[in-house]
């Protein structure tokens, strides 16, 4: 069967392949001025929680520098779905298309093994390339990840063990798609929508508990105590520790730039404080495992109904 | 030795529709069957169950003794080529055939290749011709080296020519495999030209089943005067009638020899037969039977 997934999908593979490579390119191209850059500004030395005098220059300059590439490699959250719609949607729905099940499913392979096959063979290629890709990203991002953490979406979901399982999620869901709806386009379509449903679901949903959030509560905000926690909420409390509506909040400021005196002093002196709640960096991969472990149980999940699916369905 | 395909009771309902219903039939081994029938007779289905591809509403079937369904390890014993022989346009000749001994583990390249005599490996599927696509779907169909062949209206886009010889090539295959054939066709001129067994369906229901021999020799037509219709000594039913002017024609079974002189009795032949089976029961405009060969069609 391993010829036979070939030969089906060499274009979709070599494509794929080729992607990865170009992004290789890219990666090295963009990553290596930006490495440089790390060195010679000894941004290392600046990682919050320092505080070297002229850090917060040095920083900023770096981030306005290649802030901008950053925000252009977050964009590879889209991969895994084109996984999905590209090699999952048409595998069972192209076949079933053009007829040509009726030609595969009748030769002496029981078509539960020959869907098995070719889906478990993309799977690896797939989980392969994603692995890859999620290397160069964590090579590529390493100097932001120092200043800026991983740990929140932006980060953390184009690297570690999550980019495989996303992957694997978006085939696993495309292959059913194809199945149940028979037509390629459509079930490229419903691949994407559940796709991005689902990854949104976990995101704003389930991640921010995957383990209870740390809390925090202090005076003033202190720039860079949390660069690198993914920051879940970020209020102000009253001294009993009631949250402060932001009308509250602009009305105090205003108050206190009509009376002249510091907003924040003034603040201070309400009692009021800032109440943060976080998830902290260093659990970035527990979080990675976690989710990783989701998205590969959805996808083995969303396997086996296809192959119950496409044993029991006519044709 | 069992009888390749058995079906008791098989009934397929597509939403509403019963696209076949209550059919019992046992396809006697190594016989060339013809399963004749008009468009949407219910013949795509049931080839459609014995692979597998669809599962029954009701009833149940044994192809090569086993369930299909259950035991879908039993198709390595079946070729198939679906209507159209769908094949993947994308392959050449010889992907098509690395694909076949791909997934078939008992793949007899020396069967297939008499097939394979005049097309070239590089070939594209999708440049080929009806009738060299015909062949490569039944090198396919016939290198698994299986016990039962079904084909399902293999001459619908072939000429005429090309048609004779995929039967040629058909025919030599399937005997010196010694399996069985099931031609599924609505052209009954094909059916009959290679057919010793008959299955006929008509809306979804068994019509007619036997051997050739055996349908031929339990049907006569009948010419006489018209006149109302009574019992006739011999005759188990009367299928078809059909009255012009004066002149009365019955299709009829006999169970035993019409000896009542005011009747002519001629044998029909397979082809009409069928037709006359596959004709509403009441035929619109009468026309006069031919003198000697009687038609029952247009």
């Amino acid at each position: 069967m391993a010829w036979v997934t070939w030969r089906q999908h060499r274009h979709q593979l070599l494509i794929g392949l080729a992607l990865i490579v170009a992004l290789a390119l890219a990666a090295l191209v963009t990553g290596l001025p930006m490495q440089t850059a790390y060195e010679r500004e000894a941004l290392s030395s600046c990682l919050p929680p320092a505080a070297r005098s002229g850090c917060d220059i040095i920083v900023r300059h770096f981030q306005s520098e290649y802030g901008g590439r950053v925000d252009v490699a977050g964009y590879l959250i889209l991969l895994p779905a084109l996984v999905g719609m590209f090699i999952g949607a048409p595998l069972l729905a192209r076949e079933l298309e053009h007829g040509t099940h009726r030609f595969a499913w009748t030769q002496s392979l029981t078509r539960r093994r020959w869907l098995l096959s070719k889906t478990l063979l993309l799977a690896l290629a797939v989980t392969l390339g994603a692995v890859i890709l999620s290397a160069i990203v964590m090579w590529w991002r390493h100097p932001f990840d120092g200043l800026e953490g991983r740990m929140s979406p932006g980060g953390f979901e184009i690297q570690g063990v999550v980019v495989p399982a996303y992957a694997l999620f978006a085939l696993s869901l495309g292959v059913l798609a194809g199945a149940a709806l028979r037509r390629s386009l459509a079930a490229m379509s419903l691949t994407l929508a559940v796709f991005v449903a689902v990854r949104l679901a976990v995101a704003e949903l389930l991640r921010p508990r995957y383990r209870s959030p740390e809390h925090e509560t202090m005076a003033g905000l202190v720039p860079g105590a949390h660069a690198r926690d993914w920051v879940l909420s970020n209020s102000l409390v009253d001294a009993v520790g009631r949250h402060i509506t932001s009308a509250r909040e602009d009305l105090a400021i205003l108050h206190a730039q009509q009376a002249r005196i510091d907003p924040q002093e003034y603040l201070l002196s309400l009692g009021w404080r800032r109440a943060l709640s976080f998830q902290p960096a260093d659990r970035f991969w527990t979080f990675q495992l976690i989710e990783a472990g989701i998205f590969v149980a959805l996808a083995a999940a969303l396997l086996a109904v296809t192959v119950w699916f496409v044993r029991r369905s006519p044709s | 030795m069992t009888a390749p395909l058995v079906m008791r009771g098989v009934g397929k309902r597509y939403r509403r529709r019963w696209a076949l219903r209550d059919c019992t039939l046992a396809i006697p081994e190594r016989a060339i069957v013809g399963l004749a029938g008009a468009n949407g007779a219910g013949k795509s289905t049931l080839l459609g169950l014995t692979v597998g591809l669809l599962a029954p509403t009701e009833g149940s079937l044994e192809v090569l003794g086993r369930d299909p369904r259950l035991e879908p390890e039993v198709l390595a014993g079946v070729g198939f080529v679906a209507r159209e022989a769908p094949l993947y346009r994308s392959f050449t000749v010889g992907d098509t055939i690395r694909f076949a001994r791909a997934t078939n583990p008992g793949w007899d390249a020396s069967v297939a290749g008499e097939f394979l005599t005049r097309l070239s490996a590089g070939d594209r599927v999708s440049a080929l011709t009806a009738g060299e696509r015909s062949r490569l779907a039944l090198a396919v169909a016939l290198g698994k080296r299986p016990r039962l062949v079904l084909l399902d209206e293999p001459f619908e886009r072939l000429d005429p020519l090309a048609a004779r010889e995929f039967l040629q090539l058909l025919m030599d295959g399937v005997s010196e495999l010694e399996a069985t054939v099931v031609i599924a066709s609505h052209v009954i001129a094909d059916i009959e030209r290679v057919s010793d067994h008959i299955v006929l369906l008509g809306d979804g229901q068994v019509r007619l089943e036997g051997s050739a021999e055996e349908l031929i020799s339990t049907h006569r037509l009948l010419t006489g005067a018209a006149r109302p219709l009574g019992r006739i000594a011999g005759v188990e039913e009367i299928v078809r009638k059909r009255s012009s002017g004066r002149q009365m024609t019955l299709l009829v079974r006999i169970d035993g020899r019409v000896v009542d002189p005011s009747w002519s009795v001629d044998e029909i032949g397979l082809e009409d037969l069928l037709l006359a089976y596959m004709a509403p029961e009441r035929l619109p405009g009468p026309e006069a039977p031919e003198k000697g060969r009687l038609r029952w069609h247009g």
